[in-house]
């Protein structure tokens, strides 16, 4: 895990920083002269070797001087902190209703393959997950916004937390993922239901709704759960899209914007954060693989024989 | 309507004896046919009271909204926050409307271009136009206390001029040689040439008033905000928000809103404008074509609207290759369909330009004759310039207004491809056309209304000058404008002002296609604002009903 980030670290360390010239360029501007740049990169200690700087500069990140931005001149931790809260804000949001939703209709149309209610959630979930979120905002917004006038236009929070604010950003991103996760759920419920165990207990005399939730669910959400968990880091950095369209002021806004300005700090810093987020959702879900599926181990000694 | 006084009520603000040439402008303007509303403009400059003038030339002030202004409330502006660290060298007209609310400025020239009294409380020129009497008016404090005096307009023009300034002030003003302060409220300003619409250039966006001890007390305005203004700075964070609250000790009436907030929503437009839809905000900074039909769907938007000599730019840099051969600009210009351009990317929502950056609207405005494209002409002068099998060009642009810019650009390139003109488009995210607007060899840039003509070519054009992009240096062109700053009357003014419109066209310096209207929308309770040609705005009289 450690050494995943540090080679991430080492990558996004060589793309920006290896040319020291191209740095300069970037903190300075492109038109400035040879001389200007040459005094900047000798003050700011860019002369050293690239493994020294290297080092330096992961040791800065580790101690939390991540530098200042060169187009907001700030702080890049301050500008960074807020912002983020605003995205886990926003994606904590949006998991609590893309799960239940992603879920329960997966759920209902797994159980009944070929059904109606299948079908349904098939066509829906497909149509869904393949409309792009700027197109689904735009639809949305001229609903909402435009047509019915129900709900605000754009969630800049500026006068504090409004619900009201985060429902558009939040149907957008449910429109865009809930589909995904019904539709992975539905096909790994699918294969449960028909398998022995669950004829089982349903010849038991068990109703259906007991074995569902009491045998089949637990089963069928490990597919699921890699793709939930997989959302964790989407919908934190890769929400951009969400993010400027509704003028959120979150992580993907500042990503975009330090990106346009090339703002070469807060650009290292953004991705280095979005590295920690993604290494830390991965130990996650392995940790609830194992919890919900206790042959699974990360122990391969143990793995009992005949385990898949 | 009743007969208007004789020319002989005419009257100084400072109560001084009248310039020699006012007199003869107004006798002008009553009998000899001379457009009175450019003779008033004139004599807004040469320090005549409004009243006076207005009742002898006859011509009204535009009616201010009847019903009485409420006090209070809290005004959502949806605008650009970017930064603003030195006022006097910002680049951008947002920046300028934000500090604009705490700082002021000597004269102020409203939207129909006339000038009035500000911080300055009446001035009156010598004959010759060269020495300038300023009289400062009195009891204004600055927000931190400090009584405002001469020794702070000292320090900021003395900064303008400063052969190290950054700010486009240094050529503006660089006719001015020396600021002898008078006493605590009078000043003489002495120039090396006459300038007559000196008080206008006064309230370009880089002149406010800062503090006698801003550049000691760390040249950051954002950081210290202290300012002479109806409103001050309370919260402050690039990109994000501003927020100004109205000032109760302000030496003037004081503003009707309480509080401004400028909310920068990024550069989508149409998220502003459904920002706008919901009621989140009241005022959006501007509106590009794209989104006029949206808004005119709605009843309960005001649709605001104003002629404009804003404009975009193609300029070519004549100190690089190839463009320093005048054959290669000239081939490109003439290439150019600036028909097809106002038609097709601004939906004929503009005036036609002449690619000499002078508006038909502006009172300095000379008609030379007509341009016309000529392709075969083009190519030949391509031939003869070495390139017979056509030239690679690149155009950078940063859509800074809008989608419009890079429409227009795209005309361009079909119509050079028809001259064997190769031009390939570097479309830049706007904040990055901004930091490279000046040094790229061939861009587009957009260059905001001036009042006057002169004024902007005296900014682009003159040689040296800050924010000549093109680098065009032309002794007979600055020759041009020294001749027409001096003189006092519209017409001859004008004319004077053909020969430095001819230059920059023989020259071809640029593609200038048109002057696209500016257009704005606010909410149904938004009052007393008013669409300004200059995107200068005051907020002081603006109220929420």
């Amino acid at each position: 895990m450690v050494l995943t980030m540090l080679a991430v670290s080492l990558l996004v360390f060589a793309v920006l920083e290896l040319n020291v010239d191209d740095v300069a360029v970037k903190v300075l501007g492109q038109f400035s002269t040879a001389d200007q740049r040459q005094a900047w990169l000798r003050e700011n200690g860019y002369t050293a070797p690239f493994l020294f700087r290297y080092l330096h500069w992961l040791w800065a990140f580790i101690t939390g001087h991540w530098g200042t931005s060169t187009y907001y001149r700030e702080d890049v931790l301050t500008l960074l902190a807020p912002r983020l809260a605003a995205s886990g804000l926003l994606a904590g949001t949006a998991l609590l209703v893309i799960v239940p939703v992603g879920l329960v209709m997966g759920v209902i149309a797994g159980v009944r393959e070929g059904s109606v209610v299948d079908r349904l959630v098939s066509v829906f979930a497909i149509v869904t997950t393949s409309i792009p979120e700027f197109a689904s905002a735009v639809f949305l917004t001229a609903l909402f916004v435009f047509w019915l006038g129900w709900l605000p236009g754009v969630s800049t929070m500026a006068d504090g937390f409004h619900l009201r604010e985060l429902v558009l950003p939040v149907g957008v991103l449910t429109l865009y993922s809930a589909g995904y996760i019904a539709r992975m759920t539905r096909s790994s419920m699918a294969t449960v239901m028909q398998s022995p165990y669950i004829r089982t207990a349903r010849l038991k005399g068990n109703s259906l709704m007991r074995v569902i939730v009491r045998h089949a669910l637990r089963n069928a959400l490990i597919t699921p759960v890699t793709v939930i968990m997989l959302q964790i880091p989407w919908l934190l950095s890769g929400v951009i899209v969400v993010e400027v369209f509704f003028a959120y002021q979150g992580f993907g806004t500042l990503l975009y914007q330090a990106a346009l300005n090339t703002d070469i700090y807060l650009i290292e810093a953004c991705t280095m954060v979005s590295v920690v987020v993604v290494v830390l959702t991965q130990v996650a879900s392995d940790l609830l693989y194992a919890w919900l599926n206790p042959r699974m181990s990360f122990k391969a000694a143990e793995r009992p024989a005949g385990a898949k | 309507m009743s007969e208007p006084p004789p020319a002989n009520t005419l009257r100084n603000n400072d109560g001084s004896e009248l310039h020699p040439a006012v007199r003869p402008l107004a006798q002008n303007a009553l009998h000899c046919g001379a457009d009175r509303r450019s003779v008033l403009r004139v004599l807004s400059w040469l320090g005549v009271s409004l009243v006076s003038a207005r009742a002898v030339l006859g011509v009204a002030a535009r009616a201010v909204a009847s019903n009485a202004p409420r006090q209070g409330g809290t005004l959502r502006f949806v605008c650009s926050v970017q930064q603003m660290t030195d006022p006097a060298a910002t680049t951008w007209v947002e920046a300028s409307n934000l500090f604009r609310n705490s700082v002021e400025f000597l004269t102020y020239v409203d939207p129909d271009n006339i000038t009035h009294p500000y911080l300055a409380q009446s001035w009156h020129p010598s004959a010759d136009l060269k020495t300038w009497d300023f009289q400062l008016r009195a009891g204004i404090r600055w927000s931190n206390g400090d009584p405002f005096t001469v020794a702070d307009v000292a320090f900021n023009i003395k900064r303008w001029i400063a052969p190290e300034s950054k700010s486009p002030n240094r050529t503006t003003f660089a006719a001015i040689t020396a600021i002898e302060p008078l006493d605590e409220l009078r000043f003489r300003l002495h120039l090396s040439r006459p300038i007559c619409s000196l008080p206008e250039h006064l309230y370009a966006a880089t002149c406010p008033i800062l503090h006698r001890h801003f550049e000691a007390q760390g040249a950051n305005w954002p950081r210290n905000p202290v300012g002479t203004g109806p409103f001050r700075l309370t919260d402050y964070h690039v990109s994000r928000i501003a927020v100004f609250k109205r000032r109760r000790d302000y030496w003037g009436q004081p503003a009707w809103l309480d509080e401004i907030r400028y909310l920068d929503l990024g550069s989508e437009i149409a998220t502003h404008v459904a920002a706008l839809a919901a009621g989140q905000v009241d005022l959006l900074y501007r509106l590009t074509i794209s989104e006029l039909d949206l808004v005119k769907r709605f009843p309960s938007m005001q649709l605001l609207s104003e002629p404009s000599a804003q404009t975009l730019v193609m300029r070519m840099q004549q100190d690089q290759k190839p463009y320093d051969d005048v054959r290669v600009r000239k081939a490109v210009v003439l290439s150019a369909d600036r028909e097809q351009m106002l038609r097709l990317a601004y939906r004929d929502h503009g005036v036609l330009g002449e690619n000499h950056h002078v508006a038909p609207s502006q009172p300095d405005y000379f008609r030379l004759p007509p341009v016309r494209r000529d392709v075969a002409q083009a190519r030949r002068l391509l031939a003869e310039a070495g390139y017979p099998n056509g030239i690679d060009l690149t155009l950078a642009l940063g859509n800074t207004q809008g989608r419009y810019e890079q429409d227009t650009a795209q005309i361009l390139q079909q119509n050079c491809a028809e001259a064997g003109i190769r031009l390939s488009l570097q479309v830049l995210p706007p904040a990055q056309y901004w930091t490279i607007w000046d040094k790229v060899p061939f861009g587009m840039t957009y260059w905001a209304h001036r009042p006057l003509g002169i004024m902007v070519l005296e900014l682009a054009y003159r040689s040296g000058s800050v924010w000549n992009e093109s680098h065009f240096s032309n002794q007979r062109f600055d020759a041009a404008l020294d001749k027409a700053l001096g003189i006092l009357d519209p017409h001859e003014r004008s004319a004077a002002m053909g020969d430095a419109e001819r230059i920059l066209q023989e020259e071809a310096v640029m593609v200038q296609p048109y002057f696209p209207r500016k257009f704005t929308a606010a909410a149904a309770r938004v009052r007393g604002f008013r669409a300004d040609p200059q995107d200068y705005y005051r907020m002081d009289k603006v109220w929420l009903a």
